[in-house]
């Protein structure tokens, strides 16, 4: 058993020990594309995560954020000719335009209607763009965001390097994280957490729940749109999938797998899925069902996700 | 302790020990080919026969010495169907195993995304599934090569051959995602010369199990030719469902691709008389000398069975890869894309030329007709009425696709 002090001062430093994991988490990886893909959905989950483990809101069109994020940083880039760091901004802010239409519609309801509501207008921000194929390309995805160089206060790196794009990726990941890390100290974390656990009694205490939900709706939207955007760099294309329900629903499984309401776990949930999806998939074309089996042990024997209960048992 | 000293002397002895393999593996190192396939999601199965077929190309080019002894190797990779997930494939293709080419895909979307990888770090990708977007501007490269047939050409070739046959007055009927849109703009583009009546121009939604409400409306039209574009388990039903509404009675159903793991997998009855394109059917084997040398090879790899049109197209895909290596007498990108430039061949199907311009593989279109009787044996399921000739007039021009 580790010394409480040691614990807690794990805790406090949370930024700075998950800094030092990206930085050395490449290295481990069997491929760095799929340490950039672990990266940026676990910034996906986390955003996601900031709704469903702290607000408590669990939200089923995630991925109308997410590819929001993609698809506005994809179309400044093509159409417009952005240069990379404003196709970055447009997909921070895209993802979070998106959220607060969808936000301002949905917040009104709870618990499953919360859940339908958000589902269906994802699915409309998926036909928008399916057919408006002039802008997004439709079916056939968007292509063409051609990012090789990045220019930074006179530093030259190319991005198409494996590592060097990891470690760009990494820098924006740690960026949001440590964003994230300052939101859920804040006086407006703890308010999240009150809505969450009694929402009559945080209104009765003077807190206007429903701006609290849009409010931290829209900061879901920008992590999960800088997620997408990120994506778009990273993989050079937009696929229309990454707007579809399924990916709404991968985000939930990530989250439940690492842990919800866990500050790391999301990480955790992204790493492991999308591990076991590319190594299983290696050895058999059945890799869904060994996937499968994997997630059912774990809502079972780990409600609380892999990080939650390994948290769990050092507090114990 | 004096004995395990460090000095600089071991450690450059050590470190020259242990850069040697590495010398080693340049000269000599296999010919690495990646091969991102579906094979899970709906078109596993012809996925499953591409790499069948692919490695048949594999093993010949290794059997018969390689490039001056290098030996090739086929890297399968699963991309799901999913263009996120292929980039993500391609690029461990690439990064990781340090692929010298790339093969395969078997979806417009999935292609595409497979190509913006590969193109930006120019390494040559060769496609061999249905697009017309990927030979065009903007997707196109000097290092992307397309090496199946596209929608322009399938539905011209058909659509060439059932207008002058079976009437003018036509019903068609899409699945409503970019493949049905395609091929029913490739289907007017040839019936306008030809003066065909468009009775009506319905759609479907991807994935439809039920028919049954457009049947009747398509039956009080009295159509002389019903043309379905949709693929796969759309495809199933949709001719399943017309034939048990006795549609065939009165109108021709005509299919732009029509499958051959499809009609394996639904039996005669219900394709019996459906009218449709391929890329290959084994059948051409008897005035094709070059079908009846792949199919034997197949055959013997696969006890006996024989290859699909998809699966075919792995083959040819991996092996135009290969072919242009020993050409080129090189692996290098650049003496490889001259070598494939122009290249005229016959390696499974007949003559075929990699058009210069847009790398586009100028060559036949198959008619097929479904057939219940008559069948030699299990995999004979389709007679073949006409053989659309390689002409590259038969293609989108190169001044259309964007190309200078």
């Amino acid at each position: 058993m580790l010394p409480a002090e040691f614990v807690a001062r794990c805790k406090r430093h949370r930024v700075v020990l998950s800094v030092v994991f990206l930085l050395i988490f490449p290295l481990v990886m069997p491929f760095k594309a799929i340490a950039v893909n672990i990266l940026i959905y676990g910034l996906f989950a986390l955003g996601f995560n900031l709704l469903f483990g702290t607000l408590g809101l669990l939200s089923f069109g995630h991925a109308a954020l997410f590819g929001g994020g993609a698809y506005a940083c994809g179309i400044a880039i093509v159409h417009y000719g952005a240069p990379w760091w404003l196709g970055i901004f447009a997909g921070l802010l895209g993802g979070m335009l998106i959220a607060a239409i969808i936000g301002a519609l949905a917040i009104r309801t709870r618990g499953i209607y919360f859940a339908m509501v958000t589902l269906a207008l994802a699915q409309c921000v998926y036909f928008v763009a399916y057919q408006a194929s002039d802008f997004t390309g439709g079916e056939n995805g968007l292509r063409g965001i051609d990012v090789r160089d990045i220019n930074l206060f006179g530093l030259h790196i190319n991005f198409v390097d494996p590592l060097n794009r990891y470690y760009v990726v990494a820098a924006f990941v740690a960026a949001a994280l440590f964003v994230l890390s300052r939101i859920l100290a804040s006086p407006f974390g703890a308010v999240l957490e009150a809505v969450r656990e009694n929402e009559a009694r945080a209104r009765a205490c003077g807190y206007d729940v429903r701006a609290t939900r849009f409010v931290a709706f829209v900061i879901s939207g920008g992590f999960c749109g800088l997620a997408g955007a990120l994506q778009a760099l990273h993989l050079s294309i937009v696929p229309i999938e990454t707007l579809y329900y399924q990916t709404s629903g991968l985000v939930v499984m990530m989250a439940l797998l690492g842990g919800m309401g866990t500050f790391f776990g999301p990480f955790i949930g992204a790493g492991v899925f999308l591990l076991l999806e590319n190594l299983v998939s290696l050895w058999t074309v059945h890799w869904q069902l060994v996937v499968g089996a994997a997630f059912v042990a774990c809502v079972l024997f780990f409600p609380r996700g892999i990080w939650g209960t390994i948290l769990l048992g050092r507090a114990k | 302790m004096a004995t395990s000293k460090l000095t600089r002397r071991s450690v450059l002895a050590a470190t020259s020990i242990l850069a040697m393999p590495a010398v080693l593996r340049a000269q000599d190192a296999t010919i690495k080919i990646g091969f991102p396939v579906p094979l899970t999601g709906p078109y596993g199965t012809e996925a499953k026969d591409q790499v069948a077929c692919a490695q048949i190309a594999i093993d010949d080019f290794n059997a018969a010495g390689g490039l001056a002894g290098r030996k090739a190797e086929l890297l399968v990779r699963d991309d799901k169907l999913n263009p996120g997930e292929a980039a993500t494939r391609t690029l461990e293709l690439i990064e990781k195993d340090q692929v010298n080419f790339i093969a395969g895909s078997l979806s417009a979307a999935v292609q595409l995304a497979v190509n913006n990888v590969a193109k930006q770090r120019g390494v040559i990708f060769n496609s061999i599934s249905q697009s017309d977007q990927i030979t065009a501007l903007p997707d196109w490269s000097k290092t992307t090569f397309h090496e199946a047939m596209t929608p322009h050409l399938t539905a011209g070739a058909v659509g060439r051959y059932a207008f002058s046959k079976f009437g003018k007055k036509v019903v068609f009927l899409r699945a409503d995602y970019a493949y049905g849109d395609e091929m029913v703009d490739g289907f007017k583009a040839t019936g306008a010369s030809m003066g065909i009546e468009v009775l009506a121009d319905l759609k479907h939604p991807l994935g439809m199990t039920d028919f049954s409400t457009l049947l009747p409306r398509i039956q009080s039209l009295k159509p002389d030719m019903l043309v379905l574009c949709n693929f796969g388990r759309d495809q199933q039903i949709s001719i399943k469902q017309a034939t048990d509404f006795g549609l065939k009675k009165t109108t021709k159903i005509v299919a732009p691709i029509l499958l051959y793991t499809s009609r394996v997998a639904v039996g005669p009855a219900a394709f019996e008389g459906v009218i449709g394109g391929t890329s290959y059917y084994w059948g051409i084997e008897a005035n094709t000398p070059s079908a009846k040398i792949f199919n034997d090879k197949y055959r013997k790899a696969n006890g006996n069975k024989l290859p699909s049109d998809y699966g075919a197209l792995g083959y040819a895909g991996v092996r135009s890869i290969l072919d242009a290596c020993l050409r080129a007498g090189s692996v290098e990108t650049a003496k490889v894309v001259t070598a494939l430039e122009g290249a005229k061949y016959d390696s499974y199907k007949g003559g075929q030329e990699m058009r210069s311009c847009d790398h586009q593989s100028v060559q036949s279109v198959f008619i097929i007709e479904s057939k219940s009787k008559d069948m030699i044996n299990e995999y004979d399921v389709f007679n073949v009425l006409a053989t659309d000739a390689a002409n590259a007039d038969n293609l989108r021009s190169c001044k259309d696709e964007g190309h200078a």
